[in-house]
């Protein structure tokens, strides 16, 4: 599978994580394992790009963090969509469907 | 099982980018990686080399600059540049407005008058003021370095470039009266410009101090 341009992964790092988080909160490695068998592979975050990520889109108070206990006993940070998150996700995706629209009338590329 | 708190302490903590939490989620989000990796059916030697793998050279160096990068850069006008610029430019005002009431600081020459690098020294101390202030707003310790330092980056850097063009023109004999002399055209007068714009700043530093402290015993 190709892989992606690191500038096209980071605008769309955002979009992924918050979509992922509008369906229940996840920790940091659920979020990159969530990302990376979704996509089979072509997106995949290291800790460089998610952690940075994280933690700003928790000081844009788009996500909160919150330490828990997992039924296995260990101490995990899962983050949290907020009100405030949840209202960024259709902007966000109208942003990347009028991307891929221009790129689509530039290039003759059709959706599979 | 490795210790991965004090894998990620170790490899971060001189750096001084690793709050205890951040290294507890580094170390958890490696824990699971190994866990995976053990679970695939890799021996625990080579689990282990791959996850190490995640926070060794190049992506060591990556995570680190990522860090600050997104640390410093997220609102650097308002958090950063705008602190440092306004105290320095309140200082400056401060100094003029004793140079016109005929109250000229005292000049001190460490370097024979030659170089004025203590003059350079003191430039960090003007944007304190600012910085601490930002303090306040729960700005971290690192933005704060960052907008004390920001004046002086800018005036250093053209009092270098001036150096620099003043050494290009006139070669190694006479470029140093060149440079002050390029200075003073610029309105910059080195030995006093930089202790009374200090001291303001250190006062207000201290007085805002006094008042977070105030106000967290509050």
């Amino acid at each position: 599978m190709a892989s992606v341009n690191a500038q096209i992964k980071r605008g769309s790092a955002e979009l992924a994580v918050l979509t992922l988080l509008a369906e229940h909160p996840l920790h940091g490695y659920e979020i990159a394992k969530q990302i990376e068998e979704q996509t089979g592979g072509v997106l995949r975050f290291d800790m460089a790009s998610l952690y940075p990520m994280l933690h700003r889109l928790e000081r844009k108070s788009w996500v909160n963090a919150q330490w828990q206990i997992l039924p296995n006993g260990r101490r995990r940070r899962c983050y949290q969509l907020t009100a405030s998150g949840r209202k960024q996700i259709a902007p966000l995706r109208a942003q990347w469907r009028a991307f891929f629209r221009a790129l689509q009338s530039v290039t003759g590329f059709q959706n599979a | 099982m490795p210790n991965w708190q004090q894998v990620v302490r170790k490899k971060f903590g001189v750096l001084g980018i690793c709050s205890p939490e951040f290294a507890e989620e580094l170390a958890a989000h490696l824990e699971d990686r190994y866990e995976a990796l053990r679970c695939e059916g890799l021996s625990a030697e080579v689990a282990f080399q791959h996850t190490m793998g995640q926070i060794e050279g190049r992506r060591r160096v990556w995570l680190v600059i990522r860090f600050l990068q997104e640390e410093l850069m997220s609102g650097f006008i308002t958090k950063i540049a705008l602190p440092g610029l306004l105290t320095y430019a309140a200082a400056c005002v401060f100094y003029r407005a004793l140079a016109l009431n005929c109250i000229q600081p005292r000049v001190i020459w460490l370097l024979g008058g030659q170089l004025p690098l203590w003059w350079w020294c003191l430039l960090p101390i003007c944007g304190t003021l600012g910085a601490v202030l930002s303090q306040r707003k729960g700005r971290s310790r690192r933005q704060r370095m960052a907008a004390v330092l920001f004046p002086s980056a800018i005036l250093g850097t053209s009092v270098l470039m001036i150096f620099v063009v003043g050494f290009t023109i006139s070669g190694f004999v006479n470029h140093y009266q060149l440079v002050f002399a390029r200075l003073e055209s610029l309105g910059i007068e080195p030995p006093g410009f930089g202790l009374i714009p200090a001291a303001f700043s250190l006062l207000g530093a201290g007085i805002a101090e006094i008042g977070t402290k105030k106000s967290r015993l509050a």
